[in-house]
């Protein structure tokens, strides 16, 4: 029994890093002011503010609207994109495979700079577009646009889930439907993607709820007509009182968990239900690839569309933008050609930390994330208790918490917790603060990996007299290295791409390049954004062909 | 509390003065005496912590020359933005201490710690310089006299365009208004404090013009921004073509590198900007704090301002194109400096600041 101790440690130590950043914003958002004013009193104004506000109801409505629209767009491009991948003898699956999953490690705001220079009102695209057409018709800053662009980048965290499905289904009812006549595509609509559509609703729900955190996207390309999201208007409340509105932004935040919470736990329930239905159909393994004939170029098309527009133009427009001066209409791009703007930022110690503290967390820090992800798993595997299923929720909570917001508790923690304060200035602040924020995700790679380990082998330990601690550091561990390699790799890429979290933490020895992309945007340093962003691609790009290299899957 | 503090400060001064005195030496001697005292005590303090809004680049010409000066002092300047250094310093004031100067051009925001307590008196041969409305209390201090103007595409506003005043710029916009439709840019008074401070200022000085102003606006669809940096990137590229109540300062460094940058500061009238900085009460390196401030505002320290930060020297004896006293050459009575007090504080009020956001939503989202 000597083992209960380190583990509930470890389960105690979990749940205190996510709910006590939690119930401070919980806190904040029913106090009428800074919680470290000693004039703040208990007070419900906060929300009879927001809720008076006529901006809160448009941010609310715009945000229903990206969420729905998103899902409109992402799940059925998804579905269809995983059947072609899964499905159909395609030519060059396998070299697609990668180049589709790039949205996910692209960070939002680097993307969304781009879509302003490549497609903006002057952007390289639209200038060139209009010399050849005469004029632009789209509005990049269109609500319009921003739901497009939203369900496009999401369309990998479809394609992610609904392939998986498919993979484990036999393809025997394709193939008499085949026979019988059907189109490719029409097999696609009536017999394989009804058959995973448990996936299909998972994913929808977290595609849903994605949408209500999205913030990069409408950041920027939101900003120039005014079309405000829930966490954006949450940022705007920072500003618009003249004085910090902690207590309107907690409010804010407490409405957006009041929403997601209720979804995170539905995404759970759904996941286990999807999983029990793939199970059934997974039986009969063998399958044969749909021949798609000559539709196999309509589905090329569209794959090289959807590629070209959610990766190839607004990394061009970043690449482009990051050695020109100046851009626009009537400007010849040849001749604004400089590298200046790199040698700006290699020439600023606060840009030079800030790539040095981006890799930082991404290789030390990412390796410490999964070692501590690695101890949450230990502790509940092949534990089915109580206290295993706490550790469930408490790992799912921190999802539904905006990463704005989560930042932002994480300073206050650092600030008013005596022992902590003086690491509040060190990346430290910083990488607890991500660490949390992506504990579910981390917590997936780590499980998925651990599920790998045929429970023989530990049991096999124990009966020869080994204690748990024992055969999970001499037998467990070592078996899933190449599991936690693979998960140290991706986790590098999502604090690479990460951004929000790291807004309100931002202070001297603390700089990543997303929340510096975040900052410099907002004072419209776009030169060195640009170089910035060009910098943060190819960071993620080398933990992407280091993935690669080493043959990490990039899913489960 | 402080004022035991200044009679023992006081009576300290008076005993060197005499003692000086009494040894035949000059008031020039005793000054230097003094600065001296204050450099041996910043040294032994060994540190300084500035939160500014100033960017690095500016900064650092005057942080290289300081630690020319008083080498034994080392600096840590952190930048961020007016809304984040206002945060931050509370909340880490609550929590113990924060910097030992912040430096700031929300002017609202600056004279609010004052008022509400967070800074300490300084005076000194050189806070005797100032304007008397660049010094508050002798705690808060305008360091730079930056002109707000119109900024606008050379490439692709014709010269006949070009408004040379309010009122020019008002009949621009309601006589062409199909032409600068969604092409007119200024502050977005929601995001940033200083663009707020600004249009409110103009309500003051400009009157019955106001409320064309913002009809105006309203009729060209104006683009709102948060910073200058976004607004200025717009009108270089062409995407917007003029941009208002923008920091000539800011403009100016801009327009050296792209020549399609044009600035005018309008005849009638121009706002005048300057940034406040104060001591803070609870510094920790308070002396370093005092060296700091003396020496930004010292003619050497202003003529860093005005010839090597791009921003506009205070001082009425730093002479130049980048200075108080050149823009009065070229403008004369038409300079506005926004006074430094407690006039700033009218629109901290919560009701009277949303009031007036939504009379400028009301104005200026009309179709």
């Amino acid at each position: 029994m000597l083992q209960t101790l380190p583990r509930r440690a470890v389960v105690a130590l979990l749940a205190l890093s996510v709910f006590f950043p939690l119930g401070l914003v919980l806190w904040q958002s029913v106090l009428s002011g800074p919680f470290f004013m000693p004039s703040a009193q208990l007070s419900l104004e906060s929300f009879v503010f927001i809720f008076e506000d006529p901006d809160f109801w448009m941010a609310t409505r715009n945000t229903l609207i990206i969420a729905v629209g998103m899902s409109v767009i992402a799940i059925p491009l998804g579905a269809v994109l995983a059947f072609i991948m899964v499905r159909t003898d395609l030519p060059g699956r396998r070299w697609l495979e990668t180049p589709i999953l790039i949205p996910i490690f692209v960070s939002p705001v680097v993307l969304a700079f781009g879509y302003v220079v490549s497609l903006g009102p002057v952007g390289f695209f639209s200038v060139w577009f209009e010399a050849l057409f005469g004029h632009v018709p789209w509005n990049i800053y269109s609500l319009a646009s921003i739901v497009v662009i939203a369900g496009l980048t999401h369309v990998p965290h479809v394609y992610l889930y609904s392939s998986s499905a498919l993979r484990n289904l036999g393809s025997d009812v394709e193939e008499a439907a085949r026979l019988s006549g059907a189109s490719p595509f029409r097999v696609a609509r009536d017999v394989s993607i009804p058959m995973v559509s448990p996936a299909l609703l998972y994913v929808g729900v977290l595609v849903f709820f994605l949408g209500f955190e999205i913030f990069g996207l409408p950041l920027i390309l939101g900003d120039p007509e005014g079309h405000l999201v829930l966490t954006t208007y949450l940022y705007k409340l920072t500003n618009k009182l003249g004085t910090p509105s902690y207590h309107l932004m907690a409010a804010v935040a407490t409405c957006i968990i009041a929403v997601t919470f209720p979804l995170v736990l539905l995404q759970r329930a759904l996941l286990k239900s999807a999983q029990r239905f793939v199970a059934m159909k997974g039986k009969s393994a063998r399958q044969r690839p749909l021949a798609l004939g000559p539709w196999k170029w309509v589905a090329l098309a569209v794959i090289a569309l959807w590629l070209l527009l959610t990766i190839v133009v607004p990394v061009s427009g970043v690449a482009l933008r990051s050695v020109v001066s100046s851009w626009g209409t009537g400007i010849n791009l040849l001749e604004v050609l400089t590298l200046d703007h790199f040698r700006a930022v290699f020439e600023e110690d606060v840009m030079i930390r800030s790539i040095l503290n981006s890799i930082l967390i991404g290789t030390f820090g990412g390796a410490l994330a999964v070692g501590g992800y690695l101890l949450v798993g230990l502790a509940t595997h092949r534990k089915a208790d109580g206290l295993s299923r706490l550790v469930d929720y408490i790992v799912l909570t921190p999802r539904a918490v905006p990463g704005l917001m989560a930042g932002l508790a994480v300073f206050w923690v650092f600030l008013f917790v005596p022992f902590l304060a003086p690491l509040r200035s060190t990346l430290f602040s910083v990488w607890f603060a991500y660490a949390v924020v992506w504990l579910a995700y981390g917590m997936r790679l780590i499980q998925s990996a651990l599920m790998q380990v045929g429970p023989e082998l530990e049991e096999a330990g124990r009966l020869v007299g080994a204690s748990r601690a024992r055969v999970s550091l001499d037998i467990t561990v070592p078996l899933i290295r190449n599991g936690l390699l693979g998960a140290w790799l991706l986790v590098f890429m999502i604090f690479e791409r990460e951004y929000s979290t790291g807004v309100y933490l931002l202070s001297p020895g603390t700089e990543v390049i997303g929340a510096q992309i975040v900052s410099l945007w907002a004072s419209g340093a776009v030169d060195v954004v640009a170089a910035l962003s060009l910098i943060n691609m190819l960071l993620v790009g080398s933990g992407l062909a280091l993935a690669l290299r080493f043959g990490v899957k990039l899913h489960d | 509390m402080k004022f035991p503090f200044q009679h023992a400060r006081r009576r300290l001064g008076f005993l060197i003065a005499a003692t000086l005195v009494g040894l035949a030496a000059g008031s020039l001697p005793a000054r230097a005496q003094s600065t001296a005292d204050l450099a041996a005590a910043a040294a032994k303090e060994g540190k300084l912590v500035i939160y500014g809004v100033t960017d690095n680049e500016q900064a650092n010409h005057l942080i290289r020359e300081f630690r020319v000066q008083y080498p034994a002092v080392q600096v840590e300047y952190s930048n961020m933005s007016t809304t984040e250094l206002y945060n931050r310093f509370i909340s880490e004031s609550a929590a113990g201490s924060s910097a030992d100067v912040t430096w700031s051009s929300a002017m609202d925001l600056q004279v609010k710690l004052v008022n509400d307590g967070y800074a300490q008196p300084h005076k000194s041969a050189e806070t005797a310089k100032l304007p008397e409305w660049a010094n508050w209390k002798n705690e808060a201090f305008g360091t730079t006299y930056e002109p707000i103007g119109i900024v606008y595409n050379k490439r692709l506003v014709p010269a006949a365009d070009v408004p040379q005043s309010h009122a020019d710029f008002i009949r621009l916009l309601s006589t062409q208004a199909d032409k600068y439709k969604g092409k007119v840019t200024t502050y977005d008074p929601e995001k940033s404090g200083v663009g707020f401070m600004l249009v409110t200022q103009d309500k003051q000085v400009n009157g019955a013009g106001f409320a064309d102003l913002l009809k105006a606006f309203g009729g060209v669809a104006v683009r709102v921004q948060g910073a200058t940096g976004t607004m200025m990137e717009r009108i270089a590229s062409g995407e917007n073509l003029i941009g208002y109540n923008l920091n000539a300062a800011y403009a100016l460094t801009r327009a050296q590198k792209d020549p399609s940058i044009g600035i005018v500061l309008p005849k009638d009238y121009t706002l005048v900007l300057s940034r406040v900085m104060f001591i803070a009460k609870g510094a920790k390196h308070p002396n370093a704090a005092k060296l700091w401030l003396d020496f930004v505002l010292s003619k050497k320290g202003q003529e860093i301002i005005a010839s090597k930060a791009d921003l506009y020297a205070i001082r009425p004896d730093v002479e130049g194109d980048t200075t108080a006293s050149g823009l009065k050459k070229q403008l004369g009575d038409a300079l506005r400096p926004v006074p430094i007090g407690t006039g700033l504080l009218t629109y901290l009020d919560q009701a009277k600041r949303l009031d007036f956001l939504k009379q400028w939503n009301a104005a200026v989202k009309a179709k």
